[in-house]
């Protein structure tokens, strides 16, 4: 049996075994305190039918197919379907994504050809890097006057560095010879930084915005949560707020499914990038 | 001035020493070359001639004096000068037809796709890479990246190659078979080649003029050898040649004992008039005095 | 004090007084002439026109100009019927063309317009305003916008993505006065709801009534500059606990305050609605007791706008005004809680449980100990700003340590407390709001007299020594 085939049945089984455990440990327990009826009309089922406060497996999966039936209703501004949600938050990750592309190529080319610029900008970006992206979340509502803005700063700003940081990397560590080819060739500066340089350092900077988008992804959800309105963040809120642990797991399988599709799509241009020396 | 092509007028190079003050590698250089003449410099590592390369190249900079090329002096890199590097330097991400067509459009920007294709091509053709266009450079062995190496150099159609070690990193077989690839195609287009090896078998299979340079720092330029080889020659029966032995054993020589010694035992050195050499049967016979600016009559005369 | 809707009463019914007392609305009468006298100026806001209301207004205030005796108005009305009373009135009163004068209040400079609420039933007016169609009968198209929190809403009204919000009755204070951010000056031209909170204390405290045995317990608040924060410790207090050393409050967001209980993480919470009744429905609190037991009547949330968007936009503020008063008129009718209920509780606006709702808007609840019990008043709705409750809330403010030195509580009461134009409001609107900005009330037994918050002050023995 080949080993894709084995790893899949593997996968499979660890699937089976903890969606059954899943089922198990959430089983109504089917006691309850006795109440008047009156009483128990008042109350949820929880409370009346010892239904354990974690859905099942089962309840997710109904949950999941009606939103999957239906995933681009809009009720009005606080209620929307998943997929306008996800929409919603690709957006703002994409704009803050680009934003952050389009600042952090440049700047980085700079940092990383300029021996003097990059000594310059180490101390700011050594102190900016490792700040959390979700800090910058008060200064910006307060600058910005604008939370979607600010979330899609917040992205910005969290996505910039990995792509700074490596796109310098990677320039300053284009092979000299290469380099030399060009000047050789009497190649310009712009055409050099487009033929030579960036298919280079493309790898790099690849990597870059590989880690990049997995931060973006992963802060939009808590920026989304944080400023309320639209995303899968919000959506994630609103149904805490509704104490709806079904369309949280929901919310949190989606989150995943779509931070593993982002990465792979950067994986893919990564490989096409990538050239073997 | 046809016979002073290239023309290094008393260049030097130094760097910033650890403690203040400056390391010299060389100073006072004075080299020349002319038109199609394959020259090679031998000399032991840290002489400083990767350095005099990279300064004809345009690549570094003197701290002092000029090279001058075909009447002109060098101001940074030009397409007049190619460079073939010891480790190829092929842009990982082209194709061997990218690579060199890369160089074509580098020197001829107004070409279309078509004509920049075929005239790559025909220098793929010339260094014997038909067939193997759109391979990537990594599914090339040593001996055909460099030979892409050179197809991209001759492609520009330089004035002057310049080859850094160009074989050093290829196994005996392939260096031997490049070589006489290199020789051929030397002949053929008459190309001036400035060329650097410390394997002295090539430098005498290959050069007209083998430059011997002192070991650094404040390396020098200690005498030009002339090969007394006749033009037709092959690289199978060279050591058959009557002067085979006495050049050879000329040049180890020097690089055995005489480079190092050579500071101290000679002392009425001028540099502008390296003394030429040309060993053959028996004692090398000098054929340059010292004083004389035009040093080398006979070399015209080779060609 | 009475009922306080008395400004949504009907000025041609006969068998009332026109000073304010019980709202008689919904009551049907035996006559012809006065069904239909209530139909047409019932002050019931769904079913009568903008226009047909106002006309009711005017012809209240000309009825009023003619028999000035309630007693003499009441006999004629009962004499003639209301329609003809009405009409007679017309004959030599232009009712009409006086009432578009009043109604003209100028078209509102914006008319999309965001609000910004935090999803809990103190909302309601603001939240059932739109799908109930309050602001588009003011020309108004309102977004009703859910926001994650008190600072972030606080923050975006501050930066103008609302035009206006539901704030915890303090934090326009706590705005205009930079307690926590920089002083903006904020405004309550109206107070969304009164009481309609509670103390919820996780089940395994069921035996633990007294107030006494709490010591060292973890309680929850929404916010720091809330009624609930004030409530609590005054209760503590009054209890003999020292809130700052005897117990730990937290603020937590209201829809954690249930899964922290449930996790055991906190001990009990005095938070909004239907935040108490939810950790009843799901089996893992009980109420203790309702805030109107602390304070019968006490403000809890807000209608806050900034006094920048009065000045640039006075109309649509004042339409905005009126129908968040409409609203809260609306939402005051026990016959219509039901119904609002079933409104506000789609995942759109609260995204509750329809039951959990109209439990706490009906008052007949589950108090989670096995028991229903009813109080209607368990969450009531009255817009009347009134300034004393902001006096309270700064004497409170002092008493905790939020606001240190002096302050003078009726200037800033003043300030963002507008009664005064909430009261031309009503006024305009027909309703008959209450006459004075100030009135005693009583917490916990202990009477606050609005003229001498000093003395209220140095009346508590526990407070945060400053």
């Amino acid at each position: 049996m080949p080993l894709r085939l084995r790893a899949a049945i593997v996968s499979l089984v660890l699937l089976a075994v903890f969606l059954g455990a899943w089922h198990l440990a959430t089983r109504s327990t089917g006691t309850a305190a006795s109440m008047s009826p009156e009483y128990a009309r008042l109350m949820g089922l929880t409370a009346t039918q010892g239904k354990s406060a974690m859905p099942g497996p089962l309840d997710v999966g109904a949950k999941l197919w009606e939103h999957l039936k239906r995933p681009f209703y809009d009720n009005g501004p606080n209620d929307k379907g998943l997929g306008i949600q996800l929409a919603y938050s690709i957006g703002r990750v994409g704009l803050g994504y680009l934003i952050a592309v389009v600042v952090a190529i440049p700047l980085g080319f700079l940092i990383g050809m300029s021996p003097l610029i990059s000594k310059a900008l180490d101390p700011f970006i050594q102190v900016l890097k490792p700040i959390s992206p979700l800090a910058w979340m008060p200064l910006a509502l307060y600058t910005i006057k604008d939370s979607s803005v600010s979330a899609i700063f917040v992205i910005f700003i969290c996505s910039v560095w990995p792509m700074l940081l490596n796109t310098a990397f990677g320039v300053a560590g284009v092979r000299k010879e290469w380099i030399n080819v060009a000047r050789t060739l009497e190649v310009g500066t712009v055409r050099r930084a487009f033929t030579v340089i960036l298919p280079a350092a493309a790898p790099t900077i690849l990597t870059g915005m590989r880690i990049s988008i997995g931060i973006a992804w992963l802060v939009i959800v808590a920026a989304e949560m944080l400023v309320g309105g639209t995303g899968i963040g919000y959506f994630v809120w609103n149904e805490w707020n509704n104490l709806s642990i079904t369309n949280v797991i929901i919310a949190i399988l989606l989150i995943g499914i779509v931070g593993m599709l982002l990465d792979q799509v950067l994986a893919r241009i990564t490989r096409l990038v990538t050239f073997p020396e | 001035m046809t016979d002073r092509f290239i023309s290094i007028e008393a260049i030097a190079r130094r760097y910033p020493a650890a403690g203040g003050g400056s390391t010299t590698i060389f100073e006072n250089l004075w080299l020349s070359m002319a038109r199609g003449e394959f020259g090679c410099v031998i000399g032991h590592s840290g002489c400083g001639k990767t350095t005099v390369l990279n300064i004809l190249a345009g690549l570094d900079e003197p701290s002092e004096g000029t090279v001058i090329v075909d009447g002109q002096a060098i101001d940074g890199t030009s397409l007049d000068r190619a460079v073939i590097f010891q480790s190829h330097a092929l842009l990982p991400w082209r194709t061997v037809l990218g690579n060199v067509a890369y160089a074509v459009s580098s020197k001829w920007r107004k070409w279309d796709r078509a004509r920049v294709k075929a005239h790559a091509q025909k220098f793929i053709d010339l260094v014997g890479l038909a067939g193997a266009e759109h391979k990537y450079p990594s599914e090339l062995s040593g001996g055909m990246k460099q030979r892409v190496g050179i197809a991209r150099a001759l492609s520009i159609t330089p004035k002057i190659m310049l080859m850094d070690e160009p074989f050093s990193a290829l196994d005996a077989l392939t260096r031997g078979t490049l070589q006489d690839e290199v020789r051929r195609i030397c002949l053929e287009t008459g190309q001036t080649t400035f060329m650097i090896t410390h394997d002295v078998d090539e430098a005498i299979f290959l050069a007209d003029k083998i430059f011997l340079m002192t070991n650094g720092p404040g390396a020098v330029l200690a005498e030009i050898v002339e090969n007394p080889l006749p033009k037709e020659r092959g690289r199978i029966d060279l050591h058959r040649h009557p002067y085979y032995y006495a050049l050879r054993n000329h040049i180890v020589d020097f690089l055995v004992s005489r480079s190092r010694s050579f500071a101290s035992d000679v002392t009425d050195r001028d540099p502008r008039h390296v003394p030429t050499v040309r060993p053959g049967v028996g004692e090398p016979v000098i054929v340059s005095p010292p004083r004389v600016v035009d040093p080398n009559p006979a070399q015209s005369a080779a060609r | 004090m009475g009922r306080s809707m008395s400004t949504f009463d009907d000025p041609f019914d006969a068998d009332r007084e026109l000073t304010r007392s019980a709202c008689v609305c919904g009551r049907h009468r035996s006559t012809a002439e006065h069904e239909h006298a209530e139909r047409v100026l019932r002050c019931e806001p769904v079913a009568v026109s903008e226009e047909q209301r106002y006309e009711g207004v005017v012809a209240s205030a000309v009825m009023r100009a003619v028999f000035p005796q309630d007693a003499a108005r009441r006999a004629f009305l009962k004499s003639v019927g209301a329609s003809t009373a009405l009409a007679a009135l017309s004959q030599f009163f232009p009712l009409k063309s006086a009432t578009e004068a009043f109604a003209d209040a100028g078209p509102p400079e914006k008319k999309d317009l965001k609000v910004g609420f935090i999803p809990i039933t103190c909302a309601t007016p603001i939240i059932m305003a739109a799908p109930l169609g309050f602001y588009a009968r003011q020309g108004l198209n309102v977004e009703v916008v859910k926001t994650a929190g008190w600072a972030v809403i606080r923050d975006k009204t501050i930066n103008k993505e609302y035009d206006a919000a539901h704030m915890l009755a303090p934090m326009p204070i706590a705005i205009s006065l930079g307690l926590g951010a920089n002083a903006i000056p904020f405004t309550v031209p109206a107070i969304e709801n009164i009481n309609g909170q509670g103390i919820t204390l996780a089940i395994k405290h069921k035996d633990k009534r007294d107030p006494k045995d709490w010591k060292g317990m973890k309680f929850a608040i929404p916010f720091d500059y809330s009624m609930h924060n004030y409530l609590l410790r005054y209760y503590l207090a009054e209890h003999g606990l020292d809130p700052d050393t005897d117990v730990q409050l937290r603020s937590v967001p209201p829809p954690e305050m249930v899964a922290n209980l449930r996790a055991d993480n906190i001990d009990g919470f005095l938070a909004p609605d239907n935040i108490c009744q939810r950790a009843i429905y799901d089996g893992v609190g009980f109420l203790h007791i309702l805030s109107k037991e602390i304070w019968d009547g006490h403000p809890c949330c807000s209608f806050a706008a900034s006094r920048e968007f009065i000045t640039t936009a006075p109309n649509s503020f004042a339409a905005l005004t009126r129908a968040i008063v409409d609203a809260t008129g609306h939402a005051a009718k026990a016959e219509n809680r039901k119904q609002i209920a079933e409104a506000i509780a789609p995942a759109n606006y609260i995204n509750a449980p329809v039951t959990v709702l109209e439990q706490v808007l009906t008052g007949t609840y589950a108090d989670g100990l096995g028991g229903v019990k009813t109080d209607a008043r368990r969450v009531d709705f009255d817009p009347f700003p009134w300034q004393s409750f902001a006096v309270w809330m700064l004497t409170q403010m002092k008493r905790w340590g939020q606001i240190k030195g002096d302050v003078d509580y009726k200037a800033v009461a003043e300030q963002v407390y507008l009664a005064t134009d909430t009261r031309k409001v009503m006024a305009e609107m027909g309703l008959t709001p209450p006459a004075t900005s100030y009135k005693s009330f009583a917490v916990m037994g202990k009477t606050f007299d609005p003229e001498k918050p000093d003395d209220y002050l140095a009346g508590f023995k526990i407070r945060k020594s400053s």
